[in-house]
């Protein structure tokens, strides 16, 4: 009973990470960039739902503003700054990209945007209900990240392999100047994907926003390298090994801090799975190559 | 795959130097020794002094003065402070920063210190100890300061003594509690209750005004929660608790499911949770959540209307012990809830009220001294007696230790607000 109800804990866990990681790691396979300041989507995202959930009352209206918030402005990071760095070397705009996320966190915290303080998000389970069964139970919130999250992994899976534009991001991973060459409209191709991928990560903020019934300018320091330790895990590029990897360590997180307790802090045990990775499986679980 | 691991390893690199900022909480010294046995002090005047306030003789120079007091002048009296203003600790820093200006404003209105106006000169530390030890270097040698308050935590805070302490300059630390503080040196006073004292306390609420047994404990990994939890366990055994689960949480954790589901099955009547309140908001929305409604006992780093805020239903009939009384009737309390919610519209917590109340010390300390210099400073603040113009007074006396002995107050969570459930005023109990 207490193991189900752990993985069941595990699995709304696994949730959170997934949506932040699918973003990242779509942004990864088309344009190769390790994008940090995903995180700072993230929290924007967050930030925008819960002023908007405070205004309107409404959680999914506050959600869909979010995700078009979040939507526009990674397109904006892309415009502003990716586009101008694609053909440098990678280290390049990987480090505009740390520079970028500790700019936005620092300015998020101003007292005319987010200030120091946390806000709460009392959207509570937006009205759905809880499930309760003798072995194990879910909770609204856990409910509603659990539904969000699989809707939104639904259309992502069909945007990618039934739409044109999600072929034209594959032919892009594969070979930026040989889409080009045939035909592929890169620019709207790139910006469509960052577009999606940034109203993930602003669902990612907002959802977790929710479970913990707080939001703050620094809630995305944390899931800016988990994610991306899930993408390196799961394969760079592949969403369905950011989904195991997600659950993967999910899972690994809730059982050794239900067995042995946090023998060490619980987010660093991300750390030991990517190092036991990169030394035996250094593609990813799915990964190519 | 060469530049692949090449810039994930530089990505991992410049990550760790960023977030190695924050995580540079100030590692836990198992070093939390009770500090040096009370030795029989002069207990002039018997705790009871709670309800017996202002007939004392204590030189309360800067009560209220019965004529309007003349407005300051001539050059500032400057006093150096510091908080996190930025980073993680941002919340906190800006309560103290907040609470100090307030009470430099009130100091300065009641005519300020000397009859010169008080200035607070302040700077941004990030809780980061090596940014504080440049800010210490930067208001004793450039701001020339008389004294200073740390409205940090415990590592930039003992970053900073020894070098006030050396410049010969008096600190007071306004809510970080490690222990190693004031053992910096005779220039180093506390504001704040030390962890130890308050876990202790926090045993005795539980065994004797509860009359529960068996306590699941829940630690905060850091100098604060553990110094905390030692306190506790050691009071717990003179009294007999019987502790059936213990567990470590390292800061800034949301997920307290699996611990949960831990204590349920322990059979604890109640569970001691070291934390501050983010980590107490997630925790007990999430035990309630998981259904464990035994009583959960907090301590002053539950201390703030956020942990209401952000816990919602569940907060109700949390206990914590503290150091602002919420329902007291001193006026100094009342002075600053009200002045506080009115000036920055947010509800006081604790670690303001300590902020405040070293600004307020400090300008007793000079108006007593009668001048700025710095041992003359100390002096005062050692002799100082059933001090009363403090927001979490009031102050009994310091020990030779440069602790502050004072009643510590338990608050419960009722209609989402905090207010008092029992008082310890057992001299005994709540001295250091």
């Amino acid at each position: 009973m207490l193991l189900l109800q752990n993985l069941s804990n595990a699995l709304i866990l696994a949730c959170t990470y997934i949506l932040m990681a699918a973003g990242l790691t779509m942004v990864y396979g088309v344009l190769k960039v390790l994008h940090i300041a995903h995180a700072s989507v993230y929290t924007v995202g967050a930030f925008v739902g819960v002023l908007a959930f405070t205004r309107l009352g409404n959680f999914w209206v506050a959600l869909a503003i979010a995700m078009f918030v979040s939507g526009i402005f990674g397109v904006l990071i892309y415009r502003s700054t990716y586009f101008y760095l694609l053909n440098s070397p990678r280290t390049v705009p990987l480090i505009a990209s740390v520079g970028m996320f500790v700019m936005f966190t620092d300015l998020l915290q101003k007292p005319f945007l987010m200030g120091a303080y946390q806000r709460a998000f009392p959207a509570g389970g937006a009205g759905l209900p809880a499930v309760k069964t003798a072995l194990f139970s879910f909770t609204a919130k856990q409910v509603l990240i659990l539904l969000v999250t699989v809707i939104l992994l639904a259309i992502v899976y069909v945007i990618l392999t039934r739409t044109k534009l999600g072929l034209s991001w594959q032919a892009a991973s594969m070979d930026r100047d040989m889409a080009s060459a045939v035909g592929v409209n890169l620019n709207q191709s790139i910006a469509a994907n960052f577009f999606l991928g940034s109203a993930l990560a602003g669902a990612a903020g907002v959802l977790v926003g929710v479970y913990n019934n707080s939001v703050f300018a620094t809630m995305g320091d944390l899931p800016s390298y988990k994610a991306f330790i899930i993408i390196v895990l799961g394969g760079m590029g592949s969403l369905p090994g950011a989904i195991l990897a997600s659950l993967i360590l999910a899972i690994v997180e809730n059982f050794l801090v239900a067995s042995i307790g946090y023998v060490l802090p619980r987010d660093s045990i991300a750390f030991l799975v990517l190092i036991l990775m990169l030394m035996f499986r250094p593609n990813g679980l799915l990964g190519r190559e | 795959m060469k530049i692949k691991l090449s810039s994930l390893f530089v990505a991992l690199t410049i990550l760790s130097l960023i977030l190695a900022g924050c995580a540079s909480q100030p590692t836990p010294t198992p070093a939390v020794e009770q500090p040096a046995q009370p030795q029989a002090p002069e207990v002039t005047e018997a705790p009871a002094m709670t309800e017996a306030p202002l007939e004392t003789e204590a030189p309360q120079a800067t009560e209220a003065p019965a004529e309007e007091p003349a407005a300051p002048s001539g050059e500032p009296i400057k006093i150096g402070f510091f908080s996190p203003t930025t980073g993680f600790a941002a919340a906190d820093g800006t309560s103290a920063l907040q609470s100090a200006q307030l009470a430099v404003k009130i100091v300065n209105e009641r005519g300020g210190v000397l009859g010169r106006p008080l200035e607070l000169v302040y700077y941004d530390d990030a809780a980061k100890p090596d940014q504080a030890s440049a800010i210490a270097r930067k208001l004793i040698e450039q701001d020339k300061v008389v004294a200073a308050i740390s409205g940090s935590y415990s590592g930039a805070t003992r970053a900073a003594a020894p070098i006030f302490q050396e410049a010969g300059i008096p600190m007071l630390s306004a809510y970080a509690i490690h222990p190693e503080i004031t053992k910096t040196g005779n220039m180093i006073y506390r504001i704040g209750t030390l962890a130890t004292t308050q876990g202790r306390v926090g045993a005795e609420l539980v065994g004797k005004v509860m009359n529960l047994k068996k306590v699941a404990i829940l630690t905060i990994d850091n100098d604060f929660g553990i110094s905390l939890t030692e306190g506790f366990k050691q009071h717990a055994a003179e009294i007999g608790l019987e502790i059936v689960l213990e567990e470590k949480y390292p800061l800034g954790e949301t997920e307290f499911r699996p611990i949960i589901g831990k204590i349920k099955a322990s059979g604890a009547e109640v569970v001691y949770a070291t934390g501050y309140y983010n980590e107490a908001a997630n925790l007990v929305s999430q035990a309630r959540d998981e259904g464990l409604e035994i009583p959960i006992i907090g301590q002053e780093g539950y201390d703030s209307p956020k942990f209401i805020e952000l816990a919602g239903e569940a907060a109700e009939g949390v206990i914590i012990t503290t150091d602002l009384n919420r329902d007291s009737e001193r006026p100094m309390t009342r002075l600053f809830l009200e002045q506080y919610e009115a000036t920055y519209g947010e509800k006081a917590d604790m670690v303001g009220a300590s902020a405040f109340d070293a600004v307020m010390v400090l300008a007793y300390a000079i108006n007593t001294a009668g001048s700025t210099d710095p041992q003359a400073i100390v002096k005062a603040i050692s002799e100082l007696k059933n001090f009363e113009d403090v927001a979490s007074g009031p102050f009994w006396y310091y020990t030779p230790e440069r602790e502050v002995v004072r009643p510590i107050s338990s608050q419960i969570v009722r209609d989402g607000a905090f207010h008092l459930y029992h008082e310890f005023t057992d001299e005994a109990l709540v001295k250091p």
